[in-house]
């Protein structure tokens, strides 16, 4: 009796931390198992959250999902992965951070169970440049595509139609309508983006940047000040001075939709995930006159659709049979079924060709065929996919912003920030 | 009996700051561990060698001499308006409490709104008026650093003013009865008396601001993020980047420790100041 109450005792204590227990079933292998995953708070947190339930009826697994800010996750799972500390299993990863946890062998690399499973993934119906963009770094994939965007353009028809003016085709055409659309007498302003000091306006304006073609890192050397580059800043410092709303300087992506939605902004350049807000009476003054379309770019460009999101990543310390359990959770949220119900979940993050054809999922998102177009002609390098990305950005935010508000010329900026840059390469 | 005392500042003080000055001492980017290595004082040389930290040494001295003496100052007025015992100043007393109730980054988050020239309550009408530059005046590098003075003013002149006012409630009522008797004016008691013997509450309110302004973050960071270009930017939120955005412990640690021993010179140029206006007057 008493040595059966010790073995309940410890199978209980077991179960509770997270090991399976004896005698599972060969169809839940990991039963009783709890994974811990770290998720940005994004549009698909809640998703996250709120199918672990199914998760664990068809897997026996617990999938506790904790919900944190961009720079907090960034903190903590690094902190985790740095102390081997192994506080979570799984974590949503920023496409910009692969490069750094592959070099430094943080998370683990899914190459070979890819190849494994390819095709009960169906990874055939995932988009390649997601794979690319959302978690490869030098054919190491260190993270597995989770949530795509596309930036995309978000333009008001109605001032369109008023101005008897055609949405843009080239990048030549949106800087001339974004001119003719401004009418400060009347509050209007015909083009906004983010210009707040960092990581806000750096990745707006790099997004800017690569649809005029221009490179910020070539031959693993940076390019900050490239003629076409300060040529960009300059009529991207006009926009701003004769183009937008007063104060978009000081605005990050929460005021530069709010311009959007409030009809302050005829045009936004801006991620696909947060586009459902404009069709929301409870968000969005302009839910009959939104429109998306793909992002123009220079004349005589080929297209290159700007593509940015999330990949999940296994925390490279935790134990073998908990890696398998991550990989049986990544496979099963990633499957089009699950990805779907995610999607009808708000979470407005694709990743699957089958899924942008799915009927109800185009009732519910109007423009899968714009996010299905960028995602097939998307570009996973308009911001530069090196470990050096986070000090680039940062220097970019302070370039930027000092050519936005005038304190520095176009040129004098990125000079300025190019011999900073070098310092990292 | 100080035992706790000496236990817990040995733990949560002592002990940090002398890990992070052993970090300090090596090049350590949690990004790149097997670079890690001793590099003595390269950080610290790095640092001060950095047009872009000594730009922000400028720009938090500058923001820390101008906080403190404006709050010092707007704290004795509303001290010597709260004087006299009263039911308005009992309220009044109370109601200044709230600001520092607020927590700094939803001070920052506030003003931020408030201020935008496009949507905020403050900013559209001081555009509108031509009060303040089009990009309003968070987004002006004229007007930034002024405007986060500002804020920090709002925020904490009310602490200054109750620590004033506590100092003002002990001093001694026979010295001013003597000094009123004596025909000494409003000027006269408070250059001569009230002043000088307010000292210790004026040192503790120099002390404390000092030391918290040097190392504010969290108003300007939701605020302004350190601009426009770098007009705001303070050298705790390079500290805080260094550390925690770019995981660069070994030069992050080093601009810490600069700052700690910043703080320390300016603590004591206070005390220093403090105890030879003492000396003066007590000879008088």
């Amino acid at each position: 009796m008493k040595r059966r109450s010790l073995l309940a005792a410890g199978l209980g204590g077991a179960a509770a931390l997270g090991w399976p227990r004896p005698g599972r079933s060969q169809s839940k292998p990991f039963d009783g198992m709890v994974l811990h995953l770290a998720s940005v708070n994004d549009q698909y947190s809640p998703g996250l959250k709120a199918l672990s339930a199914r998760f664990k009826q068809e897997t026996g697994i617990t999938v506790l999902v904790d919900i944190l800010g961009y720079g907090e996750l960034q903190t903590k799972i690094t902190t985790d992965y740095v102390g081997h500390t192994k506080g979570y299993d799984l974590a949503t990863t920023d496409n910009v951070w692969a490069p750094q946890f592959a070099e430094a062998g943080y998370t683990v690399p899914l190459n070979d169970w890819m190849k494994r499973d390819a095709e009960a993934m169906k990874l055939d119906d995932i988009y390649p440049v997601l794979f690319t963009a959302l978690g490869n770094y030098k054919g190491k994939q260190v993270a597995f595509p989770l949530a795509g965007y596309a930036n995309v353009l978000a333009y008001r028809k109605d001032l369109y139609a008023t101005a008897r003016l055609q949405p843009p085709q080239t990048m030549q055409d949106l800087v001339a309508n974004a001119y003719k659309l401004t009418d400060k007498s009347r509050n209007q302003y015909g083009w906004v983006a983010n210009g707040q000091k960092g990581a806000a306006c750096a990745q707006d304006w790099m997004q800017y940047l690569a649809e005029i073609g221009g490179v910020l890192v070539a031959k693993d050397q940076p390019t900050l000040d490239a003629p076409l580059n300060i040529q960009s800043l300059q009529t991207y410092k006009d926009l701003f001075q004769k183009a937008a709303p007063p104060g978009a300087v000081n605005w990050d992506w929460d005021g530069r939709e709010a311009s959007f939605r409030s009809g302050l902004a005829a045009n936004m350049q801006t991620w696909s995930v947060g586009a459902l807000g404009y069709f929301d009476p409870a968000q969005s003054k302009v839910t009959d006159s939104a429109a998306l379309m793909v992002t123009p770019t220079a004349a005589g460009m080929k297209p290159r659709y700007g593509i940015g999101g999330w990949g999940i990543a296994i925390n490279a310390d935790i134990e073998d049979q908990r890696k398998q359990a991550a990989w049986t959770y990544i496979k099963w949220i990633t499957s089009p079924e699950i990805h779907i119900a995610l999607n009808q979940l708000n979470a407005c993050s694709f990743l699957r060709r089958s899924e942008l054809q799915d009927a109800s999922l185009n009732r519910k998102y109007p423009f899968l065929p714009v996010i299905d177009e960028s995602f097939t002609h998307g570009d996973a390098d308009f911001r530069p996919r090196v470990p050096q990305y986070p000090e680039i950005q940062d220097i970019l935010g302070t370039a930027v912003n000092s050519a936005l508000v005038g304190a520095m010329t176009p040129a004098a900026a990125l000079a300025a920030a190019q011999t900073q840059a070098l310092r990292y390469f | 009996m100080a035992a706790p005392a000496i236990i817990h500042v040995t733990i949560f003080a002592v002990y940090p700051i002398l890990r992070g000055a052993g970090f300090s001492l090596f090049r350590m980017n949690l990004m790149q561990p097997w670079l890690h290595r001793f590099v003595g004082l390269r950080n610290y040389t790095d640092a001060l060698s950095d047009p872009a930290i000594r730009h922000s040494l400028a720009v938090t001295l500058m923001f820390t001499a101008s906080c403190v003496a404006m709050e010092l100052a707007l704290g004795l007025c509303l001290a010597l308006l709260l004087w006299t015992d009263n039911r308005f100043n009992r309220v009044a007393t109370i109601l200044m409490l709230v600001p520092i109730t607020v927590t700094p980054i939803v001070v920052g988050l506030i003003f931020r709104a408030l201020l935008d020239p496009s949507f905020g309550l403050i900013g559209y009408w001081l555009t509108w008026a031509h009060l303040a530059p089009p990009q309003g005046l968070l987004g002006d590098t004229h007007t930034a650093l002024m405007t986060m003075m500002a804020v920090d003013v709002w925020e904490w002149a009310p602490l200054a003013a109750l620590i004033l006012l506590a100092g003002l409630k002990s001093l001694p009522a026979d010295s001013l009865d003597a000094a009123a008797i004596d025909g000494a004016g409003p000027v006269a008691k408070l250059g001569r008396i009230i002043l000088p013997m307010m000292l210790p509450s004026i040192f503790l309110v120099l002390v404390l601001r000092v030391t918290d302004v040097f190392r504010t973050y969290d108003i300007v960071f939701a605020a302004t993020g350190g601009g426009p270009g770098d007009s705001t930017n303070l050298l705790m939120l390079d500290a805080v980047k260094q550390g925690l955005q770019f995981f660069d412990i070994g030069y992050g640690s080093a601009i810490s420790i600069l700052m700690t021993l910043a703080i320390a010179i300016l603590a004591g140029v206070i005390i220093l100041a403090l105890r030879g206006l003492d000396r003066r007057y007590n000879t008088l």
